[in-house]
């Protein structure tokens, strides 16, 4: 039998597996990549350069991280700019990771603020051996406004740039969403038609993590003052993966292939990203909190689900899923699904009759003496958010009903 | 690594430990942690304040409903109150309710918090004989309700059996100054080294006060006849005043034999040891599933005790030698050592009080005697347990029953 693997076309590149290093701080230098690379990464983005004349004057701190009771960061905000080494410094790294593994994926990012810049770098990119391109069009925390993630809203400017790095380079490109947006595919179908091969997404979320209510300014605090800049991490899947299935979906787009990113910690989350449509996949903040290791968890996770699904090539799985998402209008609104409460799994904590009644239809009754809830079917809507609270998993869909004079039917559930 | 008598034994939670143990409350409705809290501390309120960040709040929560809360948070039994009653036993275990309530009465401490207001001036006075953990917890109730309050205490210090029972590493004595210093500070007034019914009478008391409660606990420490007048034997009450009063100045017998199964057994057991006893043997009554001790304390005695044996009851002592049968078997034991420890139960000692007792403890109804004006709380409560938590409850009901009386209600 032939031994399953995780590799994956992706703009023609063949990559051992989908995860790769996004640009970030921690694709930073030689020694990083060949780190990740040797941790078991298909591929690198290598942390974005840009134009010579532009001086990288980073803030100290510059991370500040959202918890949860129990969870360090759920979400993690950045400040940090584009690569700090010198240009020359960087192509010499890229070089010497190509050199040194040939057969791991090396993704130059660049960031030009002007179309001859964006040619040049594109043009040095491929002298140094990097074996694609992203056009890092999106990143909120840089400080010209000629370049981040404005651009990135700007459908006209970034057809104008995708055309100046094709002049500079004819390597596989793909260009970098800013989420920043209510309608990423306008500037997508702008990027393609400016000659991107592919999209990427998401970039980081415009945001603002904390207040310090002592000193009464937003985190991190640098010199009695903050800034806006990206929030990344869990907490941002859910954005990543809608504007992926919304890229996808689009028909204008439905060859474009897509490299996912935003939130991905684990397999469950790089399958989830798979399906929705993405080919290949980046991620960095698990990579800050965890380092390199975790991507053994991710690859072994994977295969095993491609085993277990009897999937062959993960490129079976990729967009499998982005068909079930339907405009709201299309769904079947006919019937209801009432909750099944298992009594002996009960622990009788009365969570799910606080919110049924705080939050949803007062169909929860509480029986005070005996500790134990019980639905009232007169006034249940099916809602399910006593399933979503329980914390024993006490409850389940139970009898589905349809409403009065719909067509009764058998719905998947 | 071994216990030390000057450290506390249980570790306290960080700001990050105490917010991941608050999320694994299950947030139940009508909490029954709370129900099952004697004192009314209120659990389940001050848990879901600090799982939403109201660290103040919670910290506030505890001191309003219990004067005693860092004490109860040190030594209360909590697996048979509180965490008994906690839902995610049904998952796992119980939240650690104590450490939980330790972790916000520190940070009440160290923040200098002071949740306490007193009410407008009543004009009325109120005296407390004995200072132990129910006279402190009606003297705070009755000055917040604005009622000026004197407390006699037999000893040199406030605290009772909290400060002369209690082994420092349960609960250390600065933990229990700050405690009493922040109910004397509600400016109740200590008479320190006056022994009612000796000193001065009960009947003084009542001419110059409106209302007085008798809170003089079980502070001595019940003896065997077989033991009586021998030079060997020592109560464990006894024994762990004195320990705790100079223990470095002790000098400890070489072999030591505790009788007694309950938590007062245990803390002889372990003060004993990590004060540097030898050999410390504990001979219990009772076999393991009625064993009287706290959870807590019988794993403390399993990690410093040389020997635990269970279900023999003593029959004779003569020169150092102590013979016990089992219960239940055919089985004798001789054991012989330089001190002999009695933790065989307590016993109120109401000389001079004029207090009716029945088996050992105070006659009357809702902490009243016959005497309108005489009231009692603590382990002289008829019914009641022997715990802190216990005279805790019973503090705030007997303030309530004298308020109540002198207020014309009921």
């Amino acid at each position: 039998m032939e031994k399953l693997d995780l590799s994956i076309e992706f703009l023609g590149v063949k990559f051992p597996n989908p995860f790769c290093l996004s640009a970030s701080p921690v694709g930073n230098d030689y020694d990083m990549c060949a780190k990740a690379y040797r941790s078991g990464f298909g591929g690198v983005v290598f942390k974005t350069i840009g134009p010579k004349s532009y001086f990288i004057d980073e803030v100290s701190p510059r991370f500040d991280a959202v918890g949860k009771e129990g969870t360090p960061f759920t979400g993690f905000k950045n400040m940090e700019q584009i690569a700090e080494h010198p240009l020359e410094e960087n192509l010499a790294d890229m070089k010497r990771l190509k050199k040194d593994f040939p057969n791991r994926v090396l993704i130059a990012s660049i960031m030009g603020n002007d179309e001859q810049t964006w040619e040049d770098l594109a043009r040095m990119s491929e002298e140094a051996g990097a074996d694609m391109l992203e056009m890092n069009l999106s990143c909120p925390q840089m400080t010209s406004h000629a370049m981040g993630s404005d651009v990135g809203t700007n459908p006209e400017l970034c057809k104008r740039y995708c055309e100046a790095v094709k002049r500079g380079s004819k390597l596989p490109m793909m260009a970098k969403m800013t989420p920043n947006i209510t309608d990423m595919n306008i500037v997508a179908k702008a990027c393609i038609e400016g000659g991107a091969d592919g999209i990427a997404a998401i970039n980081t979320v415009k945001s603002i993590t904390r207040v310090d209510l002592d000193k009464l300014v937003g985190m991190p605090i640098i010199d009695g003052k903050s800034s806006v800049s990206g929030y990344s991490g869990a907490a941002v899947k859910p954005i990543g993966l809608r504007f992926i299935a919304q890229l996808h979906g689009d028909p204008a787009l439905k060859d474009v292939q897509l490299s996912g990113m935003g939130g991905i910690e684990t397999w469950e989350d790089a399958a989830e990203y798979i399906l929705l449509g993405a080919s290949n996949l980046q991620m960095t903040t698990c990579l800050m909190q965890y380092g390199y290791r975790i991507v053994e968890d991710l690859s072994d996770g994977l295969l095993r689900y491609m085993k277990k699904n009897g999937v062959k090539h993960l490129s079976e799985l990729v967009g499998k899923a982005s068909g079930s998402i339907i405009p709201a209008e299309s769904l079947n609104r006919d019937y209801r699904i009432y909750p099944h409460i298992d009594e002996d799994a009960c622990l009788g904590c009365g969570r799910c009759y606080i919110s049924c009644y705080d939050g949803a239809h007062q169909a929860m009754e509480w029986n005070e003496e005996k500790r134990k809830p019980h639905v009232n079917d007169e006034k249940c809507v099916g809602c399910h958010l006593c399933l979503l609270v329980c914390p024993v998993k006490a409850i389940s869909p139970g009898e589905i009903k349809y409403k009065e004079g719909r067509p009764v039917g058998t719905p998947k559930i | 690594m071994s216990q030390s008598y000057f450290e506390e034994a249980v570790k306290p939670f960080s700001p990050a430990t105490v917010m991941e143990e608050v999320s694994r409350c299950l947030l139940c409705i009508d909490p029954p942690c709370s129900k099952s809290c004697p004192a009314g501390t209120d659990p389940g309120k001050f848990i879901r304040s600090l799982r939403f960040k109201n660290v103040e709040g919670a910290a506030c929560t505890i001191r309003i409903n219990n004067a005693l809360g860092s004490v109860c948070a040190r030594v209360c039994p909590t697996e048979r109150y509180c965490q008994k009653g906690c839902l995610r036993s049904g998952i796992d275990r119980p939240l650690d309710i104590g450490r939980i309530q330790s972790f916000l009465t520190d940070y009440e401490e160290k923040g200098g918090l002071n949740f306490f207001e007193k009410k407008a001036p009543k004009n009325k006075k109120i005296a407390l004989v004995g200072g132990g953990p129910s006279a402190l917890q009606a003297a705070a109730t009755l000055a917040i309700e604005g009622y000026s309050v004197e407390i006699y205490e037999k000893d040199s210090k406030l605290g009772g059996y909290l400060r002369g029972g209690i082994p420092e590493y349960r609960l250390p004595t600065e933990i229990l100054d700050k405690e009493i210093q922040r109910i004397l500070d509600l400016d109740v007034k200590a008479h320190l080294g006056v022994k009612i019914g000796e000193d001065i009478s009960l009947d003084y008391l009542k001419e110059h006060f409106d209302a007085v409660c008798i809170c003089t606990g079980f502070s001595k420490g019940k003896t065997l006849e077989m033991f009586e007048g021998k030079e060997d034997t020592i109560t464990a009450v006894e024994l762990l005043k004195k320990l705790k009063a100079d223990p470095k100045g002790a000098t400890l017998p070489e072999k030591v034999l505790v009788i007694g199964g309950g938590d007062v057994a245990m803390d002889a057991v372990c003060s004993l040891k990590m004060l540097g006893a030898k050999k410390v043997i504990d001979v219990v009554y009772e076999e393991l599933p009625e064993m009287r001790a706290s959870e807590k304390e019988v794993k403390s005695v399993l990690s410093q005790a040389d020997s635990l044996i269970c279900g023999y009851a003593p029959v004779s002592h003569e020169g150092h030698k102590t013979v016990f049968k089992h219960r239940f078997l055919e089985s004798e034991l001789t054991i012989t050592s330089d001190l002999v420890v009695l933790a065989v139960g307590q016993t109120a000692d109401v000389n001079g009080l004029s207090l009716t007792l029945e088996k050992g403890e105070a006659v009357g109804v809702y902490h009243s005697t016959s005497d309108p004006k005489v009231f009692f709380a603590g382990d002289l409560t008829p019914k009641n347990e022997k715990t802190v938590v216990y005279a805790v409850k019973t503090g705030k009901e007997a303030a309530w029953a004298m308020i109540n009386r002198l207020e014309g209600k009921k």
